[in-house]
């Protein structure tokens, strides 16, 4: 029987549908960013930088339910066997991961609006641009969204690895929390 | 009937003269702006000329005869990469034509606002335009101003794969505004 909200064990099905779609997102989001960079000035870079700003936003917002989610609906309890030094670093991990989430699309919005390439969701609707168009702001903020999406993908490696270290080396269920299906048996 | 007009014009002009004799204005470009917005992507982008100039001419109070130009190659979008495409030969092609000009045929009032109709060429297509325009401010400091809108492609800006406006707007909304100095 799916749960919704988290359980004393296991994350609910919408805090795991939010933390896989925003993995997803996230993946495809920086392919997206590394390719259109790379174009040279042309119809194709519009085109690819269009959808990684509504992609971007998409990712914002999605983070922000995710974060209330969280707020309203508290994960699990790590292991009782997990030492106190783990537990720091586990937190201090999921901190920076939530911060970069915010920090990187949001330096790119500020981007897209400095610029006065404003964004449109998918040409459904206005994005509203978050300040005035700044052409002094482009290289700062363009710089600083490299640096969070960096420092991102960075934590995403850490995580990903201790992720993998739990479900491999531990075997302590902690990576099955998150998975939809049940850790095979005598983990 | 314009035609008829313009002969009573100059006929009043001469009986009436010296006080109704035609008065030019150059543009002063350092108080005054010209600007686009063109949609990119479902929002819209601004850019702006910052080198244009022109004589305006009145009689009394009507606006008799415009002759204004811009330079293209002094395209404005805080961008340079953008400039630099713009001011190149898919869009302005600058080299090649250094000037954009609007030169009056005839002059319409119409209720609140005039309307200037006569030939606009950009990237050497020459087309009639219509630019509704203003003049505020009164003898001593007029300033003209209008917004009016064109299609890019009609004057070949945005060739080869800027042609498909989809990503980037057919339709460009160029606003204007400028004080004018007694020439």
């Amino acid at each position: 029987m799916p749960r919704f909200r988290n359980s004393s064990e296991r994350y609910g099905i919408i805090a795991q549908a939010l933390h896989w779609l925003i993995a997803a997102l996230v993946l495809a989001q920086v392919a997206l960013g590394l390719y259109a960079a790379k174009l040279p000035l042309g119809l194709a870079r519009l085109e690819w930088l269009s959808r990684h700003k509504a992609l971007g936003v998409t990712v914002l917002a999605l983070v922000l339910v995710r974060l209330a989610w969280r707020l309203l609906d508290r994960p699990p309890a790590l292991p009782d066997a997990m030492p106190a030094v783990e537990r720091r670093a586990a937190l201090a991990t999921h901190r920076l991961l939530y911060a970069l989430l915010v920090l990187a699309p949001l330096a790119g919005w500020l981007l897209a609006s400095a610029s006065g390439l404003s964004a449109s969701w998918f040409g459904l609707f206005r994005v509203p641009d978050l300040i005035a168009k700044n052409p002094s702001l482009v290289a700062p903020l363009k710089l600083a969204h490299k640096i969070f999406v960096a420092l991102l993908v960075l934590a995403v490696v850490l995580h990903v690895a201790a992720a993998l270290r739990h479900a491999v080396v531990r075997r302590d269920g902690v990576l099955h929390r998150m998975l939809p299906w049940q850790p095979p048996a005598g983990r | 009937m314009a035609a008829a007009c313009r002969a009573l014009t100059l006929l009043l002009a001469l009986a009436c003269a010296p006080e109704a004799a035609a008065q030019c204005y150059a543009v002063d470009a350092a108080h005054g702006s010209v600007t686009f917005l063109v949609d990119q992507a479902g929002a819209p982008f601004k850019g702006a000329f910052r080198r244009f100039g022109g004589t305006l001419c009145l009689q009394g109070d009507a606006v008799t005869r415009i002759d204004v130009w811009l330079e293209p190659a002094s395209t404005d979008t805080g961008l340079p990469e953008l400039d630099a495409a713009l001011k190149g030969g898919e869009f302005f092609a600058a080299d090649q034509y250094p000037r954009v000009s609007f030169k009056s045929a005839s002059i319409d009032m119409q209720r609140d606002r005039e309307v200037a109709r006569g030939v606009l060429e950009i990237k050497g297509t020459r087309r009639e335009a219509a630019i509704p325009f203003r003049l505020q401010g009164g003898a001593a400091k007029p300033v003209v101003s209008g917004s009016f809108d064109l299609n890019r492609l009609d004057y070949g800006i945005g060739t080869g794969e800027w042609s498909n406006t989809k990503w980037l707007g057919g339709e460009v909304t160029v606003d204007f505004r400028a004080a004018l100095s007694p020439e």
